[in-house]
């Protein structure tokens, strides 16, 4: 789940910034999103297992 | 015309819209983005999915057929995976990609698959704004 958060965060923030410091701030606050998000889902899921 | 070439080609190849257009930094990260996340999900055993067509005679029975042979999920991995238009024929020509759906990665590096060509198409469709002006 980290290495496929690392690539989506990759790719996109080339895309969607085009300066080269706000690219590294917006992919790493990608990666952390997707990263703490996946586990907080995992977590919930959690919840509702048998 | 030469920004749709320019979406084709990133189409085609992840990253070669950009290196066409000399930004080789950005085409650099892609392509090697792209490639390790394909590689990644077939070395885990990971699926390219075929669309599955009986013969077909007419444009409308394709269609028709589509919706009713085909598992819709299946259906949506096969868009997903055409992203890299050149991976996804060659895998068809050289038989790769068949899935290992006995080893325990299947479901990751199908997932994988699918993504590195969903995120070609925003790669592909980056490279035609640039060829636009929209962006640097």
């Amino acid at each position: 789940m980290i290495i496929y958060a690392f690539f989506v965060s990759v790719v996109l923030a080339p895309i969607r910034r085009n300066e080269p410091k706000s690219q590294i701030k917006y992919g790493l606050s990608l990666f952390l999103i997707m990263v703490i998000g996946g586990l907080a889902f995992g977590w919930l899921m959690f919840l509702f297992a048998r | 015309m030469k920004p749709y070439a320019y979406l084709l080609a990133g189409w085609l190849f992840p990253g070669l819209g950009h290196l066409l257009q000399k930004k080789f930094w950005r085409g650099a990260i892609f392509l090697l983005a792209i490639l390790a996340m394909m590689g990644m999900g077939l070395a885990m055993g990971g699926k390219i999915y075929p669309l599955y067509l009986e013969k077909p005679q007419t444009v409308l029975e394709i269609v028709t057929n589509l919706f009713k042979k085909e598992n819709p999920l299946t259906l949506l991995a096969f868009f997903a995976d055409l992203g890299n238009l050149l991976i996804y024929a060659l895998s068809r020509f050289l038989s790769f990609g068949l899935g290992a759906l006995e080893r325990a990665t299947f479901e990751f590096g199908t997932a994988y698959v699918a993504g590195a060509g969903l995120l070609n198409y925003l790669i592909a469709l980056d490279a035609f704004d640039v060829a636009r002006g929209k962006k640097k």
